[in-house]
């Protein structure tokens, strides 16, 4: 299983670098992996505010919302999420929010 | 060893009983390149003992009674006159890379195929081109079986009649035998037989039905009208079938199928399950899976008690279904259809009404390759397209000639070859796109609908993707609409 390192610690995650155990999940990895992401700089209180909803989606659901919802519920439309999280919803901001990368054709 | 275990044991794989199976993992190790672009990661992948797992599936599919003759016909069939170099969206453009040309990728098999089962091979050997298989020759099968989208655009113009696809597809098949499948398949494949949800994007039944609740709400707010997604009413006339990934990407593909099928007044219902998916990744490297997967959905259809299966917008569901259905179905008591006809049919009828002028940008149609070289419904894409919108522009080529989205064959899914898929495959389709100079591009596929969105912000057009379902909503006239509203939702 590959591992990433990031702000001193070991993380192990997926071959697309998606965090393989959510309770692994900090604030600090978010930060740590910001920059790969195409994140410039300290996460904003509008990226927080994307990362902790998708995990409480996930915490209650076992998987990341549709893309409408999470739109919908941040009040954020899909321009806005591309905005803060370049490489896009599931690619992004999922995997800032340390959820396991959605599979099939997705 | 099944499926299950291996991907239980992706870390460490332990030894395996048989001695012809695979047995030995590697991680990060390069393996042979055909190109500059990331390769297939190797992670899960054996590279030893593959040889034998190969070669006995060879021999079945040469014996196979749906693959022996259109087989063995187009492996001892080729003229190499390079017609299919130039229908190929890989090489039409650019064939410098000899790896891509869809002959010297058939000849991976051909060769082998010379060796094993010809005299002259068996006698002159390279002479002839035949060769013994060997591990070096499955690590660049693997390579260039997953280049190819088996869009079998290659057919269309070859004087022998050869269809590469089946050759791709068997190629395939036999790597599969030998251990050697895509991540992205795996994980899928695994979920959709095994999983506790049963669909490859392993959404759980309680965040399935949290998604329809609300598209049952946004539907309500858009419309005012108590549009819902009736989940798992038995005796329903029609089971609409989408790809799951629809759940989580097309909320508009799914509420214009949802609005439609209300305009019209039907009875319908989705269901939880496994007749939520209409994913069947065995279509693109194994028949086994494949049959496990359509027997598991015909399963769950039966005992809903429809009368229709209503495919979604979803390429190769679609075409699974119409080759495969009677084969591994046998005789259903169910027919089973595409949403497409079904809308076309509600236009003729004048069960639903659009108006066009509600759809006003400039439109093209993506033909997907399963739905329009091999689906035979071109037509009828066309004929619900444009009687939603008002603008609408041909895409050159396009219906049957139509070139692959470029992310076909399974491998949309595959995030490592993400370059490859912008940069080769998807560059005759963004240059297509761009050449018609419209704002929205109709795909009516999932797999399509994904590609073509990559394509447009990696290639910087000015574009936006919808389903036809999407357009078809936004044209779809519902005030005169009998206000009793669908059949009441029948929660499981």
């Amino acid at each position: 299983m590959p591992t990433i390192e990031l702000a001193g610690k070991t993380y192990e995650v997926d071959e697309d670098g998606f965090l393989q155990e959510l309770d692994k999940w900090s604030p600090e990895f978010a930060q740590a992996l910001a920059p790969q992401e195409g994140i410039e700089g300290e996460l904003t209180e509008e990226h927080w505010k994307v990362i902790n909803y998708l995990r409480d989606y996930y915490k209650e659901y076992g998987i990341a919302p549709m893309i409408r919802k999470l739109c919908k519920d941040t009040g954020f439309n899909l321009k806005k999420i591309y905005e803060l999280f370049p490489s896009g919803p599931a690619k992004g901001a999922c995997k800032l929010a340390g959820l396991a990368k959605p599979t099939g054709c997705v | 060893m099944e499926l299950k275990e291996q991907i239980n044991e992706t870390k460490k794989r332990p030894e395996m009983g048989q001695a012809a199976s695979p047995t030995q993992v590697h991680e990060e190790e390069p393996r042979r390149k055909i190109d500059n672009y990331q390769l297939y990661r190797a992670a899960h992948l054996p590279s030893t003992g593959r040889v034998e797992p190969f070669l006995k599936a060879f021999d079945q599919a040469l014996n196979h009674e749906l693959y022996r003759f259109p087989l063995r016909t187009y492996l001892e069939t080729c003229a190499k006159c390079g017609n299919c170099i130039l229908q190929c969206h890989l090489t039409c453009d650019d064939a410098s890379n000899k790896s891509y040309l869809p002959p010297i990728r058939s000849d991976l098999l051909r060769k082998v195929y010379k060796k094993r089962y010809t005299l002259s091979g068996k006698l002159l050997g390279r002479l002839v081109g035949a060769e013994d298989l060997t591990e070096e020759m499955i690590d660049e099968m693997y390579e260039s079986f997953y280049r190819c989208t088996m869009c079998r655009r290659c057919a269309l113009e070859c004087p022998m009649g050869v269809d590469n696809s089946l050759i791709t597809r068997v190629g395939r098949v036999c790597l599969s035998a030998a251990d050697m499948v895509p991540h992205n398949f795996r994980i899928s494949v695994e979920s959709q037989l095994h999983g506790p949800a049963r669909n490859t994007s392993a959404i759980p039944e309680k965040a399935f039905v949290d998604t329809v609740e609300f598209l049952n709400e946004e539907m309500e707010e858009m419309t005012g009208l108590p549009i819902r997604f009736p989940i798992n009413k038995k005796g329903a006339e029609m089971l609409y079938l989408a790809p799951v990934s629809d759940y989580i990407m097309e909320a508009d593909t799914l509420m214009g199928c949802a609005m439609t099928f209300y305009a019209a007044g039907a009875d319908w219902t989705i269901a939880t399950g496994p007749a939520s998916d209409a994913i069947n990744y065995g279509l693109f490297y194994d028949d086994r899976r494949l049959q496990q997967i359509l027997e598991q959905l015909y399963e769950a259809v039966k005992a809903l008690e429809v009368k229709r299966l209503v495919m979604g917008e979803c390429g190769h569901a679609t075409k699974t279904q119409k080759i495969f259905s009677e084969y591994f179905g046998g005789k259903l008591p169910f027919e089973i259809t595409t949403m497409f006809d079904v809308t076309a049919e509600y236009i003729r009828t004048g069960k639903i009404r659009l108006d066009p002028g509600r759809n006003t940008e400039l439109v093209t149609l993506h033909d997907p390759c399963n739905l329009s070289r091999m689906g035979g419904i071109s037509e009828t894409l066309r004929f619900v397209l444009k009687s939603a919108v008002s603008n609408f522009v041909e895409m050159e080529p396009h219906g049957e000639e139509n070139f692959c989205c470029g992310g076909g064959g399974g491998t949309v899914g595959f995030e490592e070859i993400y370059d490859f898929r912008m940069e080769v495959a998807g560059r005759k389709k963004a240059e297509q796109l761009r050449q018609t100079g419209a704002r929205i591009v109709a795909a009516p596929c999932a797999n399509c609908k994904k590609q073509l969105r990559e394509l447009i912000d990696y290639h910087k057009l000015e574009m936006e993707v919808l389903g036809i379902h999407d357009l078809v909503a936004k044209a779809l006239v519902l005030g005169s609409q009998d206000e009793e509203g669908p059949s009441k939702r029948v929660s499981s």
